[in-house]
């Protein structure tokens, strides 16, 4: 950890570089500011009322757009918009062929190709911003004819996306770091004093309940468990197997510097947060479903699914075994061990001790199959000891989400790692001194 | 292009459209900022010319004076207005305009002394063929001389540096200042005479070859350069582009062993495609399948090329064998010096020698090879006895070269096609000079046929056309070989024609004196392109009329090539100052350009042209033909600017070692080695020869051992990172940033040189008996190096793929339904897909 402040102490010294991390502090101030600023014509309490019926589903949403969903703010739909365009030109690329030349343009493709995301981020937002305009119908309160009042909410809702957009490119551009990645670590760690503030409501229940030292106890072991599941999970990101690779090219000096990077890097966690969110997905669509339909109904089989939903044995069994699978399939789909090997064989470069082709392939499916194993445990549990802790101590929202750490030690350390090399880049010692 | 009726308007440019204006983001085309530079510059013009000539030499040299007084103020551009600085330049561009006109003979037009003025202003200037450049590029020069801190105008051949320092001499030297050139095989004497002259013309390479050496001297005084401080480079696209990636490289012999690649260009030989090994069009590249690998294992009999020998420790995984692995990469250039270089396209063979033929210019590229075996897997497969192995000493490219110029302009007749590169790699920005004449250069739209050979048939009549009308006809082909079989089949025909191609190179000047006469018909390369000065009717004014009246230069291309600006210097050899000329290009599906990036399966099944001796006329079909050039440049350029960017770490580093070794060469800095690592062996040598000589000369010791083994570390050094940076995009597949941990790795290996380097010097040290007597450096024989060449390198392709950055870094994080859909869309398609 030091030498990550270490790392920033230092980009701070570079001039160039420091101007580009204020000006990313700076826009990203912007958008914490644009969340506390309310969409003219709503009413804040009815929205959020109608905001938290969704339960968790709300709850991971609200994660993502930075905590502007419940607060009606201009944010409110977040980048959301923005990604899923990203993914809908990513999968269009490989649909359309025009597009896939497009990709192949180089710098004049890409930059067409950025262009139409933007204009179906603006698309998305819009439909976006049409059902959530619908579905809050009730929390709109103004002295506008409705209609009026709707486009106004409407066209807020999009502007507001497409500003955060603005932003994160801006932060591309100028700035350091993905843009759009820290907008949303950004929103996450704004979460930081609320949840300090919900531990310090927690600590004051339990010295009301028993005694001081048994909370104190109690708040410090909430911290330790935090701090060691940033740990654990800043150890597992960085993880890797480094499969050694050669290359049958000519080298005539003497003395090979640096050669010892030319490895096949296995993530052990290859999927990242995605087998969790899949997970989470399927484990909540019966609950979700309720939310919808059935809110009102007393009838057993619902109360029985929601009972189920509330710490149950077998249902963080099952949440387990989910995220366990998820691993496996999206590391399979993700990661294709053939395509390696060919693109290997095609560059005459090898892994010592193993044949081109098949037996290549066969070989680092075999590895990243048995680092999958791991990887799945390593999900399974991060996602769950908070919950599994939060129902011991009955004391549930207190354990910091797996999710959320898992997105924030991510982003950070890319981060650090892109300070660090364009420090690399500037920063020269003189020689010999 | 320029409009009728506004002839003083024209000369500073034209307007253009808003989306050419867009699209061409760093190309000026309107220079109205100058006007008034232009118009004090041609005010002064009636007074000087009723002065004396000496009165006039006085007053450049009264001018040299003040600007060395003042320093130009600020460094500032011409077109910012500074009065101060303004006055200068008028003042000194019409001292160079009246000189030419009394030197030469010559009054350099309004355009030229614009494009003066833009590239004092540090810009690229695209000016067409025949405009006059030569007279043009004086202007900026002859001023930066008088700092008299050396201006060197790189020019595209040792030709043309020798022809303009001869004709533009007199007009330097009427202004007080000296020109000189410099030639390859000059000796270095003769190097730091030109070098020492005010105005310096020679190649790029030549500079940068000296440059290279100067890293090997061994004493200050054999240095033939001046720090570098102004350059001017003629056809800038050309060095800055199309052979900016070529590194020049200072070799020795050596005597390291290899694989045989006699035996191996057998097995190659021998080898069945598609079934043996795979050929990739596109990358360019050919490679062994498994059955393939056992096939050469079974006839080299050598067993399992892929065995390990087994690690130091029990535990340990086992390492590559070097003998094997040496086996693998000699078998890989077997197998490309086979399948993918083609004799008479890629190389000649003349003189029992392999000759590279450059692929920009058409030309026998001098001294440049192949890099490491693959030159002597080609020397194989032509049964030529195999040239010496030999070892880097240094080397630079071109582009990382001409940075270190503190000043730096360039003029070409094609910039705007590369200006967003020349703007994102050197921060140029491209003016475009309005011809002085209006061009009538008719280019006809290009024509396509299926088939090559309906392509051909096509322009044999085309210019038995051109040829019955008397018209000269001048056609660029793709190869050597196809220039050779196209003037066969025109003779068959009965049409005589001239062969202008890399192996009669030799004869190129009385060929292309020819080209322009009624009637002549030139099949040529590439070759007839950038600098290729065809008059109309040659030197007759009669012919000339004559062939004016016929319409002019008929120019036809039977290729695109992959670089847009190689089509437009080939058209532009029509049409020269004002000239009638006509221009078209006759293409066919089956051209590389199309094969290579697998065109057809692009164009719907129902687009696809049947075949016929019919030019296609699908108006989408000729649309997309025509951008697969644009994609290719696009293309292109984003490998050529992601390979730059691996270069910032280790231009830097290259700053940094240089300075070290240049202080060391000037005695300016003593690290002071031999007295830290080895204290008894110092303590002995002042012992026995007395304080003060032992101390002198142990620093002189020290200080050869370093200038002898900084080189050869930074070579090692060199190719290491090359290695890497050829083989470390497979990061990608762990979701790491391959640039990053280039840098990265570069740093620390960087530092691992430089505590090794400090053992080897002290290990030098160590062979120093106490009396002083050691190492002799002459002797160990680095002083010298044998051979300068260069290199040809491949581009090579990011194998494992840009994706949008936001796409793979936050849809991994947040979004997984979308994103599990594009995974599984791919891999479906790539199981079951076309």
């Amino acid at each position: 950890m030091a030498g990550v402040f270490e790392t920033i102490k230092n980009a701070f010294r570079i001039q160039d570089l420091r101007r580009k991390l204020l000006y990313t502090l700076g826009l990203l101030a912007i958008y914490r500011i644009g969340t506390q600023i309310p969409v003219p014509g709503i009413n804040r309490e009815i929205f959020t009322q109608l905001f938290e019926r969704f339960g968790n589903l709300g709850n991971m949403f609200d994660l993502v757009s930075g905590g502007a969903l419940y607060s009606a703010s201009i944010f409110t739909m977040g980048i959301q918009p923005y990604i899923n365009a990203s993914i809908i030109m990513q999968l269009m690329t490989v649909v359309i062929p025009a597009l896939e030349r497009l990709q192949k343009e180089g710098d004049e493709g890409r930059k067409k190709i950025m262009q139409i995301v933007r204009y179906v981020t603006i698309g998305l937002g819009l439909i976006q911003a049409v059902a959530l305009w619908y579905g809050a119908r009730d929390a709109m309160q103004s002295s506008l004819p409705a209609w009026l009042n709707a486009i106004l909410v409407i066209a807020t809702f999009t502007a507001g996306t497409a500003f955060i957009m603005w932003l994160g490119e801006q932060i591309n551009e100028y700035g350091i770091g993905n843009g759009i990645s820290l907008i949303i670590f950004a929103g996450i760690v704004t979460r930081g004093p609320s949840a300090v503030q919900t531990l310090w409501l927690y600590f004051q229940s339990w010295t009301e309940g028993g005694s001081f030292f048994l909370s104190l106890g109690m708040t410090i072991l909430v911290v330790a468990v935090f701090l060691v599941v940033i740990g654990l999970v800043v150890f597992v990101q960085q993880a890797e197997r480094r499969i050694p690779i050669q290359y049958a090219k000519k080298v005539v000096g003497r003395k090979l510097y640096g050669g010892q990077s030319t490895y096949l890097p296995l993530k052990v966690n290859m999927a990242g947060v995605i087998p969790i969110i899949f997970a989470m997905s399927i484990m909540m669509l019966p609950q979700t479903l309720i939310g919808f339909f059935f809110s009102g109904s007393d009838s057993p089989i619902v109360q029985w699914i929601l009972n189920a939903s509330q710490g149950s044995v077998g249902y963080y069994t099952l949440y387990a075994l989910l995220i366990f699978g998820f691993t496996f399939f999206y590391t399979m789909i993700q990661f294709n061990p053939v395509e390696i090997s060919n693109n290997l064989q095609k560059n005459g470069g090898f892994i010592p001790g193993i044949r081109p082709g098949r037996p290549t392939a066969d070989f680092i499916k075999h590895s990243a199959n048995r680092i999958s194993w791991f990887d799945g445990i390593f999900l399974a549990l991060v996602t769950l000891l908070p919950v599994i802790l939060g129902s011991i101590t009955r004391a549930p929202g207190l354990w910091f989400g797996g999710t959320a750490v898992l997105i924030l030690v991510g982003v950070a350390l890319d981060l650090v790692n892109q300070m660090e090399s364009q420090m690399l880049m500037r920063h020269y010692k003189g020689f010999l001194d | 292009m320029t409009r009728a009726g506004l002839p003083a308007d024209r000369q500073y440019g034209r307007r253009v459209g808003l989306a050419e204006a867009l699209r061409h983001r760093h190309v000026r085309y309107r220079h109205d900022a100058y006007r008034p530079l232009v118009d004090a510059i041609r005010s002064r013009e009636a007074m000087l010319r009723d002065l004396p000539t000496e009165a006039l030499s006085e007053a450049a040299l009264r001018l040299g004076a003040r600007i060395r007084a003042s320093g130009f103020p600020g460094g500032a551009a011409a077109s910012a207005g500074d009065p101060a600085l303004g006055r200068l330049l008028a003042e000194g561009f019409a001292l160079v305009r009246e000189f030419g006109v009394r030197a030469l003979g010559l009054r350099a037009y309004d355009e030229q002394v614009l494009t003066g003025l833009v590239l004092w202003d540090g810009g690229i200037a695209e000016m067409q063929t025949g405009e006059g450049k030569t007279l043009a590029a004086v202007f900026p020069a002859a001023l930066r001389a008088m700092e008299m801190q050396g201006m060197h105008i790189l020019t595209f051949n040792d030709y043309l540096a020798r022809r303009d320092t001869a004709w533009m001499g007199p007009l330097y030297r009427g202004l007080g200042l000296s020109a000189d050139c410099v030639q390859e095989g000059d000796p270095p004497a003769r190097r730091r005479e030109a070098y020492g002259a005010d105005v310096t013309y020679l190649t790029a390479r030549e500079a940068g070859f000296d440059h290279l050496r100067s890293f090997l001297l061994m004493r200050p005084e054999d240095e033939v350069l001046r720090p570098f401080y102004a350059v001017l480079a003629d056809e800038a696209d050309s060095i800055l582009i199309d052979e900016a990636r070529n590194p020049l490289i200072l070799v020795a012999e050596d005597r390291t062993g290899r694989a045989d690649p006699a035996a191996l260009d057998r097995v190659a030989r021998d080898l069945q495609p598609g079934l043996h090994y795979d050929v990739d069009t596109y990358s360019r590249n050919a490679f062994l399948t498994e059955d393939g690998i056992r096939e050469a294992e079974r006839r080299l009999g050598c067993g399992d090329l892929y065995a390990v020998l087994p690690g130091r420790d029990p535990g340990e995984p086992g390492v590559a064998d070097p003998r094997r692995t040496a086996i693998l990469t000699g078998l890989q250039d077997a197998l490309q010096a086979r399948v993918l270089l083609v004799r008479d396209v890629d190389y000649l063979v003349r003189d029992g020698r392999v000759e590279l033929v450059d692929e920009f210019t058409g030309r026998v590229a001098d001294r440049r090879r192949w890099p490491h075996g693959l030159h002597e897997a080609v020397e194989a497969k032509e049964g030529l006895p195999p040239s010496r192995e030999s070892r880097i000493l240094a080397s630079t490219t071109l582009q990382d070269f001409i940075r270190l110029y503190p000043h730096r302009c360039g003029m070409t007749g094609t910039a705007v096609s590369g200006a967003d590169e020349l703007h994102q790699v050197y921060g140029f920005e491209v003016y475009v000079i309005p011809p002085h004449r209006p061009n009538r250069r008719e280019d006809r739209p290009d024509r396509l046929y299926a088939r090559s050979a309906a392509r051909w048939q096509a322009v044999e009549s085309a210019i038995a056309a051109s040829h019955a009308e008397g018209r000269p006809v001048l056609v660029g082909t793709g190869s050597v070989a196809e220039s050779e079989a196209l003037s066969d089949r025109l003779r068959v025909l009965g049409i005589p024609c001239q062969v202008l191609n890399a192996k009669n190179d030799e004869i190129e000047a009385a060929l292309v004196a020819r080209a322009g006469l009624p009637g002549t018909v030139t099949v040529s390369t590439n070759m007839a392109g950038r600098g290729t000065d065809i008059r109309l009717g040659g030197p007759d004014e009669a012919l000339r009329d004559r062939v004016t009246a016929l319409g002019g230069l008929h120019v036809i291309g039977t290729q695109r090539h992959e670089s847009l600006r190689i089509d437009l210097q080939l058209r532009g050899r029509a049409g020269r100052q004002g000239d009638p000329g006509m221009t078209g290009f006759f293409l066919s599906l089956e051209d590389p350009i199309f094969v290579k990036y697998r065109f057809l399966d692009l164009v719907p099944e129902g687009l696809r042209p049947e075949d016929g001796d019919m030019p296609l006329e699908d108006p989408v079909l000729l649309r997309e033909a025509a951008r697969v050039q644009r994609i290719v440049e696009g293309q292109n350029h984003a490998i050529r600017s992601s390979l730059d960017r691996f270069r910032v770490v280790i231009r830097e580093q290259d700053r940094v070692i240089r300075q070290f070794r240049d202080e060391i060469l000037r005695d300016e800095r003593a690290p002071g080695l031999f007295q830290r690592r080895l204290p008894d062996r110092f303590a002995a040598m002042l012992d026995r020869m007395g304080a003060d000589p032992g101390r002198r000369r142990a620093r002189e010791l020290e200080r050869a051992a370093w200038l002898l083994l900084v080189p050869r570390a930074w070579s090692d050094y060199l190719e290491s990172m090359e290695y890497l940076r050829s083989s470390i995009h497979i990061l990608r597949v762990g979701g790491k940033d391959p640039l990053s941990e280039f840098n990265r790795t570069a740093v620390e290996a960087f530092d691992r040189m430089r505590r090794d380097l400090e053992d080897q010097v002290a290990a030098l040290l160590l062979t120093v008996a106490p009396d002083g007597s050691g190492f002799d450096p002459e002797e160990d024989g680095l002083a010298l190096p044998s051979a300068t060449w260069t290199w040809m390198v491949p581009e090579e392709d990011d194998l494992y793929g840009f994706s949008s950055p936001v796409a793979t870094s936050i849809a991994a994080t947040v979004n997984p339904t979308l994103w599990t859909l594009a995974a599984l869309a791919r891999r479906f398609r790539e199981r079951w897909g076309p």
